[in-house]
């Protein structure tokens, strides 16, 4: 009797946990016949009643039946967690494409990019990267670089005049004597930095722009050296090997001077519009340190030499990008800016 | 400096570089060119003719011509020369050929067509006289006589400053010779100067400013034009013609580099040449109809009156060539360099003679000018006469000591191997005088037109050797150099990344100017008197140099907040602080901007974290407002005890929109900066936190109440962050409760609920202590 009983009960819960719609209605079956004061707990407090031999068949009969309904129960819960959860992360779909918030990264302005990677490149050569003020004394400006007082050269230089013998630095020179006195010889070094010239201001012309010094002093430096080491470093900074010649060019502080050339990079040599025609897009002014500048700085002439350069970073970044106006590099437009 | 190729041509014997090449070798060897032109190359076309009829068209001033153009025939022309009548020779275009740019047709004037065109002075480039056509003897159909296509090579001024000898074609014809291997043709011969005693004197007061004073004087003058040969040469190279006494002044100038000047004798006062000083309230007026007054520094030419010109800058007035000069005076002498060169820039005037004397001109050359000239004058001035020989005052020559040359150390300097003969000959042919003293060992005697400033040690010789034998010639080597690290930089590394903190947070780079005008500093709130200022300005608005970032990062905010509703912007620069004397302090800034177009809460936090990213631990503290500074959201940046900066909203008179600045000194920053870190033990035991709320007046800094629960909570705090403010009800009106969170632990063990109680307990009553109301 119990038995029939058992599985009828047991049959009936099945059918009904695997009916249930949701996992209130699957709750309710398993307090109903799962639960401490369920359906199988009353059949489980009524085996007392009966003979030893019963007792056992039927237990065995009741532990089955818990089992399978827990089984299934669990099998159908599992089924309704997986739906909700899928229901849930359904619900949580975002618009990918909406933009993310916060501040985009800002730029360095391209004439610090160039400067920064200028001094990448000498520090990997072993060239120390020094300072310089923006104002100098009119002395470490021309006199101490071979240009006295009346001198035509001073010409070649349109000065803003601060008085007190002071005025705006014309060229990244200046640090030369300061390193050559900072350091002693045998140096390497550069200086980039701001120079200022009294030039009015139109598309291809600044009254204020940027240069790089460098300078090496040593034993026995020649001209072949020099032209060795000019080469490296253009070759480094156009990514691609560079022709250079050197020709004559006038420039107190050093002696022989230098205007250095590279070979169009546009048309290989044969002309073009970049070079005038003439396949060499000059440079950079350069030379041997002049034995009078060496003095200033406190080296001795006839035991070490030195080459020394200027390098325009303003050239180079307006080569670099293709920018065809100079004033966009210091009037604070965003819009160019943002390029780099 | 423009120099014609044809004259260069006439100068060195069998020239046969093209005008290009040319060009391609003074450039490789001697001196920047700029480019070459052709010049006149319609002489090629241009023919001398006869004007046989000349009548006028009616109804019009032209007239309707016939010329004889020789081998061209008759030809029908209109002319509207006043001068245009039978019998002159002229010259005649004909039709297709280029003058001026524009091409010389068949076209019909005033109902005549014309064949071609009878031409001047000026539409021909000979001298610029518009006033008619030329007038000059030929045969009709031959060209113009001794007028040749040309080609005008276009030097580099900048690159002929050290070169006194390149600012005459002579010169530049030495160097071509020496180029070239070609022979050097001397111009001047000296023996046309007759050793009889001179018909003028001269009295120099200082040899040091006037080393030489060489002169003649010539009688039986005949002033008119020039040949056109010499006006078409002078103003190929850009002088302009005036006459003939002149035009031999200007080409003796432009091919011996050597200025001279024509005194009208009849005009002068006394029979001797002063060369002194002026005298206080002295003034000339000069051939430009400029009246100068001139400084005693100031170097004149005088005679018993006063000052007949400006020496070696410009000539006077009064005594200068006129039509009716029958007798002159031609001074050909030499100043001293850096005294023309002050007097030229103070009476702001700079001549073609100023130009050359500032660049040391040779004195042993004043002579030769002058013998040059002779023959000119005989030339363009017929029954021409010197009367007398040669004035000439001169200061002792100066001959420089010979350069000593080894070999060994030009080698090493050139990095090039090179033998003595190569050397030898490349110093003779520039006319060095070259004996060899020892082995390997030359001594160098410099010519006189390279010895006044240009080369006086022996790095002036590996120049000379260098560009000759050709740079091209030497092979790049690399130096030998000791392989280690260079000295640090640390304020460059340091700006480095203060740079990349403010683009990685979205701040965009610019770089401004260093200048500021005397608007913006009082705008400001700067005495402009305050400021290093420029003496010689480009304009009023840049004569003040910067003493703060502040006005050009505004001036980028209200520029690009026409573009944009926000953005972000940084600059790193110099603040340029006047000092007593020496140079001033130059100060490196970070300024960095937020601007937002919105009124609403703006960027303050935003930037304030900048400020926290670049320097952890930073502080604001409230501070006054500067006037374009909001006056309740304005604050030091204090960092490890310093002031080191402000950040600021600008005030809305400023900006419309919400602007906020933070502006720190990098040096400051730089020195404040912890250098080097140590590790500290991962704590073992775990810590403990609670809140705590703090009932505090609406405007108290959240800043202040940390620290005062900071300072009682004892020695296990291991932090205190804030978590939150609130105002409203059931707060009163004025009130607002801050809440932190406060973390407490010990290095050796885990603390126990009666030890965190006990140290809440201890904040608590503190803060009641000082005051608060404490929400817990
Ligand atoms: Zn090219």
């Amino acid at each position: 009797m119990l038995e029939s009983q058992l599985q009828n009960l047991a049959a009936s819960a099945r059918e009904r946990i695997l009916a249930a719609p949701g996992p209130e209605q699957l709750e309710a079956v398993r307090v109903e016949v799962l639960g401490r004061k369920g359906a199988l707990a009353e059949i489980s407090k009524g085996m007392g009643k009966l003979a030893a031999e019963d007792r056992a068949r039927i237990g065995k009969l009741l532990n089955t039946a818990k089992n399978d309904l827990e089984a299934a129960l669990e099998e159908r819960q599992k089924r309704f967690a997986g739906e909700a959860l899928r229901a849930r992360l359904d619900a949580e779909w975002i618009d990918v494409t909406l933009p993310a918030p916060g501040p985009r990264p800002g730029t360095l302005h391209p004439l610090t990019q160039i400067q920064q990677e200028l001094e990448d490149l000498f520090t990997s050569m072993g060239v120390a990267v020094l300072d310089g003020p923006e104002v100098e004394s009119e002395y470490n400006n021309f006199d101490a670089l071979n240009i006295p007082p009346d001198h035509p050269a001073r010409d070649m230089q349109d000065t803003f005049w601060l008085g007190d013998g002071l005025c705006l630095r014309t060229h990244t020179s200046p640090v030369q004597v300061r390193g050559m006195a900072k350091l002693g010889p045998p140096l390497r070094m550069i200086a980039p930095g701001r120079v200022f010239r009294n030039e009015e201001v139109d598309a291809s012309h600044e009254h204020t722009f940027y240069q790089l010094e460098g300078m090496m002093v040593d034993r026995n430096v020649s001209i072949a050296h020099m032209l060795y080491f000019m080469k490296t470093l253009l070759s480094h900074i156009f990514g691609r090997e560079v022709t250079v010649r050197l020709r004559p060019g006038y420039f107190p502080f050093v002696e022989p001077g230098f205007e250095l050339d590279i070979q169009c990079l546009i048309c290989g040599g044969p002309g073009c519009a970049v070079c005038k025609q003439s396949g060499w897009v000059e440079l950079l002014p350069c030379g041997l340190v002049h034995p009078n500048v060496l003095r200033q700085g406190g080296i001795d002439p006839e035991e070490w030499g030195g080459f020394a350069f200027g390098l325009g970073l303003t050239r180079l970044v307006m080569m670099r990008y293709g920018i065809d106006d100079i004033r966009h590099l210091q009037d604070g437009d965003l819009r160019f800016l943002r390029q780099f | 400096m423009k120099f014609s190729y044809n004259w260069i041509q006439e100068l060195v014997d069998g020239l046969e570089a093209s005008p290009a090449d040319l060009m391609r070798l003074i450039t490789i060897k001697t001196a920047e060119c700029e480019g070459v032109e052709a010049a006149g190359a319609h002489f090629a076309q241009v023919v001398a003719a006869r004007v046989l009829e000349a009548e006028p068209v009616p109804g019009s001033h032209n007239r309707k011509a016939v010329v004889d153009a020789g081998a061209l025939g008759r030809r029908t022309v209109v002319c509207g020369a006043p001068n245009c009548r039978p019998g002159i020779i002229t010259a005649y275009v004909p039709p297709g050929v280029s003058l001026e740019g524009r091409e010389t047709g068949r076209r019909v004037v005033a109902g005549v067509e014309s064949d071609g065109m009878l031409a001047g002075g000026a539409e021909l480039g000979i001298n610029r006289d518009h006033e008619g056509i030329l007038e000059f003897d030929a045969e009709p159909g031959a060209p113009l006589p001794r007028i040749l296509p040309d080609h005008v090579i276009e030097v580099d001024n900048k690159s002929l400053t050290h070169r006194p000898d390149l600012w005459g074609h002579h010169g530049m014809a030495r160097e071509v010779a020496a180029i070239t291997g070609k022979r050097l043709i001397e111009p001047a011969n000296l023996g046309r100067i007759p050793r009889e005693p001179a018909a003028v004197q001269v009295s120099i007061e200082d040899l040091q400013l006037c080393p030489r004073y060489s002169a003649l004087v010539f009688e039986n003058v005949t002033v008119q034009p020039s040949p056109l040969w010499l006006q078409y040469r002078l103003e190929a190279v850009g002088l302009n013609p005036i006459n003939n006494i002149v035009d031999v002044t200007n080409y003796v100038m432009a091919e011996l580099a050597q200025p001279m000047h024509a005194f009208d004798a009849d005009k002068l006062a006394g029979d001797t040449i002063f060369v002194r000083n002026a005298r206080e309230g002295e003034r000339i007026t000069a051939l430009n109809d400029e009246t100068y007054h001139l400084s005693p520094a100031a170097l004149v030419i005088a005679d018993a009156n006063g000052p007949i010109a400006i020496a070696g800058v410009i000539g006077g007035l009064d005594s200068a060539i006129g039509d009716s000069t029958a007798r002159l005076v031609l001074e050909s002498a030499n100043f001293h360099a850096a005294n023309i060169r002050r007097a030229s820039s103070r009476l702001k005037l700079r001549t073609d003679a100023s130009m050359r004397f500032e660049k040391s001109q040779d004195p042993v050359n004043t002579v030769r000018g002058l013998a040059r000239a002779v023959e000119l004058l005989e030339l363009v001035s017929p029954g021409i006469r010197l009367v007398g020989g040669l004035a000439d005052l001169a200061a002792p020559a100066r001959t420089p000591a010979p350069i000593t040359l080894p070999m060994d150390w030009l080698i090493r300097k050139l990095g090039r191997p090179i033998g003595s003969a190569e050397v030898r000959s490349i110093l003779e042919s520039l006319m060095f005088g070259v004996t060899e003293t020892g082995p390997g060992v030359f001594s160098v005697s410099v010519p006189t037109w390279r010895a006044t400033k240009d080369i006086s040690i022996k790095d002036d010789l590996v120049e000379e050797i260098g560009r000759m034998v050709g740079y091209a010639t030497i092979t790049p080597t690399a130096p030998v150099v000791p392989t280690e690290p260079p000295p640090d930089n640390p304020r460059r590394r340091f700006h480095r990344a203060a740079r990349q903190t403010a683009s990685a947070q979205g701040y965009h780079e610019v770089y401004n100017y260093s200048f500021l005008s005397e608007e913006d500093a009082r705008r400001f709130g700067l005495a402009p008197a305050d400021h290093v200022t420029v003496a010689n300005p480009i304009s009023v608005d840049q004569a003040l140099l910067r003493r703060t970032l502040i006005p050009g990062i505004w001036k980028n905010i209200r520029e690009n907040g026409r573009h944009f509703d926000q953005f972000r912007l940084f600059e790193v620069g110099m603040e340029i602080h006047k000092r007593e004397s020496g140079l001033p302090d130059e100060i490196p800034h970070l300024i960095a901007a937020i601007y937002e177009r919105t009124k609403e809460t703006g960027p303050l936090y935003e930037v304030k974290r900048l400020a926290e990213c670049l320097m952890p631990g930073c502080e604001l503290r409230p501070d006054t407002a500067r006037m374009f500074e909001h006056p309740s959201r304005t604050a030091n940046v204090l960092w490890r005890g310093h002031t080191v900066g402000r950040l600021f909203e600008f005030h809305p008179d400023f900006v419309e929109g919400r602007a906020v600045v933070l502006d720190v000194d990098l040096a400051q920053m730089e020195a404040l900066a912890p250098v080097g870190k140590r590790y500290q033990p991962v704590r073992r035991f775990p810590e403990s936190a609670f809140d705590l709320s703090v009932l505090a007046a609406r405007r108290a800094l959240a800043g202040d109440l940390q620290k005062q629960l900071a300072s009682f909570a004892g020695r296990f705090l291991e932090s205190i962050s804030y978590l939150r403010q609130y105002e409203g009800a059931p707060l009163p009106e004025d009130a607002k409760s801050v809440s932190f969170r406060l973390t407490v632990a010990a290095p050796d063990r885990t603390l126990s609920s009666e030890e965190v109680g006990a140290i809440r307990d201890a904040i608590i009553e503190g803060m009641r202590g000082l005051g608060y109301e404490m929400r817990v």
